[in-house]
C-alpha cells in the first residue's frame, strides 16, 4: 500500500514538475546533492542557452528506481536524461528503453574503458557513460597494523584473519566492543555486492560468461563458508552482520574506533577523515584481498546518465549529457562532492590528485572492477541471493545447502525467462 | 382512498430519492477507492508481469506458483502464529487494562489520555524506536542484560527466528493494546450498574459478574475489536519493514512483507496474487467472527 502511494506521488510530481517540450533531467535525492545538481544545470543553460527543468529524485535507491521505471514503462517523454544505478542499465537497455548514444557522437575513449564496456555496451552499442564510479574496498586502521608490526594491509584473505585474530585479542583488553573485520551482510543488495567480491577472489562468480548460473561451485562454497566463519567460527566480525550490517552501520563501527577492517565504498573515506573523526588520520585504504590463487574483486556500482528513448529533445539530451560528463564538470564533482568521476583522464589531473592523495589507490581499485549479472531479471536473481546467504549467514542454512538452492531458484528464474516469447 | 395510496407511494419513491441522494457519494468513494483497485489488483493477478518481458495472461498461474514454493508456507505460518499470538495478548491486556480504567479512582482521566500514546504514535516512529531498544550494538535491552548479569554476552535479539518473532509481537502489543483498551471501555460504559447490583445481591463474586454479566453485554464491542485488529495484524507490514525486513533468513517474512518483495522484485503479477490472497484470508477471517459473534448473541 505505502509502495503505491510513492510510486503515484512520483508520477505526479514528475508530471507536475514538466512543462510539455521541455528537457528535463532526472536526478539528485540529497539535499546536498540536489543543490549541487542545480548548480550544474545553471552553468549548462549559461553556456548553451538551453533551458533545462530538474526532477528531483528520491533519496532511496529503491524508489529512484520507481521513478524511473514509472516513466519508462509509460514511454513518458519526460525525463529526457536520467540517472540510473549502474545495475539497471542492462535490464532497461534489454527493453529498448535507452537512447543509442554512439550514433549521436558520444565519445567514450576518456571515460574508465573497463567500466565502459562492463556496463555501458549493450549489443555493441553505446547507452550510457557514467558519472561517477564505485568499487568495494578495504579500509584498514594504519596505526594498529603499524603499532603490532604489520608494515602492509593483508594481502590474502588469511592473512587478513590471521592479523584480525591478533589484534582484536590485543584490543579486547580495552575495549570489548572491538571487532576484527565489517562488513555488509544485512538482507540487502550490499550483501550481494559483498557475496560477488567473495565468490570472484575465490575464482567463482554468479554467472559465467555465458549468463549461466553458476552458483553451487566449490569456488562459491569455500567463500560462503568463510563468511559464515567469519561471524561465527572465528568471531571477528559481529553477530548483528547479517540483522543490522549496511554501508552506514558498517561505516560507523568503523568510524568510532571499534574495528580494525572494514568493507565499504570510496565514500566512508571522506567521512573518516572529518575533523571529529576518532580515526582521523589513522585510516588507509587498500584493494580487498583474495583466497590464495584468486584475485582480488570489486563489486562495480556507481551512477551513469543515460538519454531516454522516448525523449522528445534527443539532441538538447545528448548535449546534457556531454555536458554533464565533461572534463571541468567531472573534476568539480570530484572536488565539491568527494564522487569518483567516470572519466579516467580526470585522476591525472595535478589539483585534484594534489586534495585527494587517495584517488590513486582507487584507480587500482576500479581496474579490479567486476559487474553484477548484466541481465534483465537481475533484480530478481538479487532477491533470491538476499534471502539464500542471508540465511547461511545467520546460521539457518549449511552454505552448500543456501547455494543449492539458491542455484535451482534461479535456474528457474532462467528458464521462465527464456520460454516466454 | 386512490389519491392516499398514491401520496404514499410518492413518498416513498421521494424517500428514496433522498436516500440515494445521500448514499451516493458514499457508493461513489467506495466504488472509486476501494473496488477497483481490488478488481484490478485481481486482474493483474492473473498475468505474467514482470517489468522488462511482455506481458502475458496465465490464470492462476502466479497463483499455481506462489502456492508451491515453501517461503509462501513460511509466510503463512508466521503470519498466522502472528496474528494469534499478538490479538490474544492484546485482547487479555486491553481487556484487564479497560476494566481498571472502568472503575472510579482519582487520576482516571489522565491514566486515559496517557494509555493511548503508544497508538498515537506513527507507527514507523515506535518501530524504530524499538529497533534501537533490541539494537545488538547500542540497544538499552542488551545494556540492561549485561548490567545486570543476565547473561554474560550481548544477545543479537533480532538475529535468530523465535526471538526476533517475539520481539516483533512485544513492539506490536505494545503500540496496540491502547486501541483495544479504548474500544472495551466503551463497551464496558454501556454496561448497566443495575446489573451488576443486582448480580451481587444475588451472590456472584466478581468472576462470576464478569463471565455472566458484563461479557454477553459488551460481545458486539468485542468482536468488532478482534476483527479490526486481526485484519490489521494478518496484513503486518511497517513493523517488520523497519525491525527486521523479514529477516533472519525469511523466518519473519509476513504475507505483506512477501508481497512488498515481489514488487520489488519487478514481479507485479506475483505481488498482486500475493496481495489477493491476503484480501482473501482476511476476508474470510472477518466472515467467521460475524458469523460466530452473531450465532452467540442469538444463543444469549
Amino acid at each position: 500500500m505505502r509502495r503505491t502511494l510513492v510510486v503515484v506521488c512520483l508520477i505526479l510530481t514528475a508530471a507536475g514538475c514538466a512543462r510539455k517540450g521541455e528537457l528535463t533531467i532526472l536526478a539528485g535525492g540529497t539535499p546536498r546533492e540536489t543543490a549541487y545538481w542545480e548548480k550544474v544545470l545553471e552553468r549548462f543553460e549559461d553556456s548553451t542557452g538551453i533551458e533545462v527543468g530538474l526532477i528531483r529524485s528520491a533519496t532511496h535507491t529503491e524508489q529512484k528506481k520507481q521513478a524511473v521505471l514509472v516513466a519508462l514503462r509509460g514511454r513518458k517523454s519526460d525525463p529526457d536524461v536520467m540517472l540510473m544505478d549502474v545495475a539497471w542499465i542492462g535490464q532497461m537497455a534489454h527493453s529498448g528503453w535507452l537512447e543509442p548514444l554512439g550514433p549521436h557522437g558520444v565519445d567514450p575513449a576518456p571515460f574508465y574503458g573497463r567500466v565502459i564496456d562492463l556496463a555501458d555496451m549493450h549489443d555493441g552499442t553505446l547507452v550510457g557513460l557514467p558519472v561517477y564510479v564505485d568499487g568495494g574496498l578495504l579500509y584498514y586502521r594504519s596505526d594498529l597494523l603499524a603499532a603490532h608490526g604489520y608494515d602492509s594491509p593483508p594481502r590474502t584473505w588469511n592473512e587478513l584473519r590471521e592479523t584480525a585474530i591478533a589484534i582484536q585479542e590485543a584490543r579486547r583488553e580495552e575495549n570489548p566492543d572491538f571487532w576484527g573485520f565489517v562488513w555488509q551482510g544485512a538482507q540487502y543488495e550490499g550483501l550481494v555486492c559483498n557475496a560477488l567480491e567473495f565468490f570472484v577472489s575465490a575464482g567463482g562468480g554468479i554467472v559465467d560468461s555465458a549468463g549461466r548460473p553458476v552458483l553451487d561451485s566449490e569456488e562459491n562454497k569455500r567463500a560462503l563458508r568463510w563468511m559464515v566463519d567469519l561471524i561465527h567460527r572465528d568471531k571477528l566480525s559481529p553477530p548483528n552482520t547479517y540483522t543490522d550490517m549496511r554501508e552506514e552501520e558498517v561505516r560507523m563501527v568503523f568510524q568510532s574506533g571499534n574495528a580494525l577492517f572494514e568493507r565499504n565504498w570510496p565514500y566512508a573515506w571522506a567521512s573518516h577523515q572529518e575533523p571529529d573523526s576518532p580515526v582521523k588520520g589513522k585510516v588507509g585504504m587498500a584493494p580487498l584481498p583474495h583466497f590464495e590463487g584468486g584475485r582480488s574483486a570489486s563489486t562495480l556500482g556507481g551512477w551513469h546518465v543515460i538519454v531516454s528513448a522516448f525523449s522528445d529533445r534527443t539532441a538538447d539530451a545528448v548535449d546534457l549529457v556531454n555536458f554533464i560528463t565533461s572534463y571541468e564538470v567531472q573534476k568539480d564533482f570530484a572536488l565539491d562532492l568527494g564522487w569518483n568521476p567516470g572519466r579516467r583522464d580526470v585522476y591525472e589531473d595535478e589539483e585534484l590528485l594534489e586534495k585527494n592523495r587517495a584517488l590513486a589507490t582507487l584507480r587500482d581499485v576500479f581496474d579490479n572492477a567486476v559487474p553484477r549479472p548484466p541481465v534483465p531479471y537481475y533484480s530478481q536473481i538479487s532477491n533470491v541471493l538476499q534471502e539464500r546467504l542471508n540465511a547461511a549467514l545467520a546460521g539457518r542454512e549449511k552454505p552448500g545447502d543456501a547455494l543449492r538452492e539458491a542455484q535451482n531458484e534461479v535456474e528457474e528464474i532462467v528458464r521462465r525467462y527464456e520460454h516466454t516469447p | 382512498m386512490s389519491t392516499r395510496r398514491s401520496t404514499a407511494v410518492d413518498f416513498r419513491r421521494r424517500e428514496a430519492r433522498t436516500a440515494w441522494l445521500f448514499l451516493g457519494p458514499v457508493l461513489l468513494v467506495v466504488g472509486l477507492f476501494v473496488l477497483l483497485p481490488v478488481l484490478g489488483t485481481l486482474h493483474n493477478s492473473l498475468f505474467r508481469d514482470i517489468s522488462f518481458m511482455p506481458r502475458t495472461f496465465i490464470g492462476f498461474g502466479n497463483y499455481a506458483e506462489i502456492v508451491s514454493q515453501p517461503r509462501f508456507l513460511t509466510a503463512v505460518r508466521f503470519t498466522l502464529l502472528f496474528t494469534v499470538t499478538a490479538v490474544a495478548l492484546e485482547t487479555l491486556l486491553g481487556m484487564s487494562f479497560a476494566l481498571v480504567l472502568n472503575e472510579a479512582f482519582p487520576g482516571r482521566g489522565a491514566l486515559r489520555t496517557i494509555m493511548l500514546i503508544p497508538w498515537a504514535i506513527p507507527t514507523i516512529v515506535s518501530a524504530k524506536t524499538w529497533k534501537l531498544i533490541f539494537d545488538y550494538t547500542y540497544g538499552v535491552l542488551n545494556y540492561l542484560v549485561v548490567t545486570f548479569g543476565l547473561s554474560a554476552d550481548k544477545v543479537n535479539w533480532l538475529g535468530s527466528a523465535p526471538s526476533a518473532f517475539a520481539a516483533i509481537v512485544v513492539a506490536e502489543v505494545w503500540k496496540t493494546t491502547p486501541f483495544m483498551v479504548i474500544i472495551l471501555l466503551a463497551g464496558l460504559q454501556a454496561v448497566p450498574r443495575e446489573l451488576h447490583n443486582q448480580a451481587r445481591v444475588d451472590g456472584a463474586g466478581i468472576g462470576r459478574r464478569f463471565f455472566a454479566v458484563t461479557l454477553p453485554i459488551i460481545r458486539p464491542v468485542v468482536i468488532i475489536a478482534l476483527i479490526f485488529r486481526t485484519i490489521d495484524s494478518l496484513r503486518i507490514f511497517d513493523l517488520i519493514y523497519v525491525l527486521t525486513g523479514g529477516g533472519p533468513g525469511g523466518s519473519t517474512a509476513s504475507l505483506s512483507i512477501l508481497g512488498f518483495r515481489y514488487f520489488t522484485d519487478d514481479r507485479f503479477g506475483m505481488g498482486s496474487a500475493v496481495s489477493v490472497i491476503t484480501f482473501l484470508v482476511a476476508f474470510g477471517v472477518s466472515l467467521v467472527y460475524l458469523k460466530v459473534g452473531r450465532f452467540r448473541e442469538s444463543m444469549g
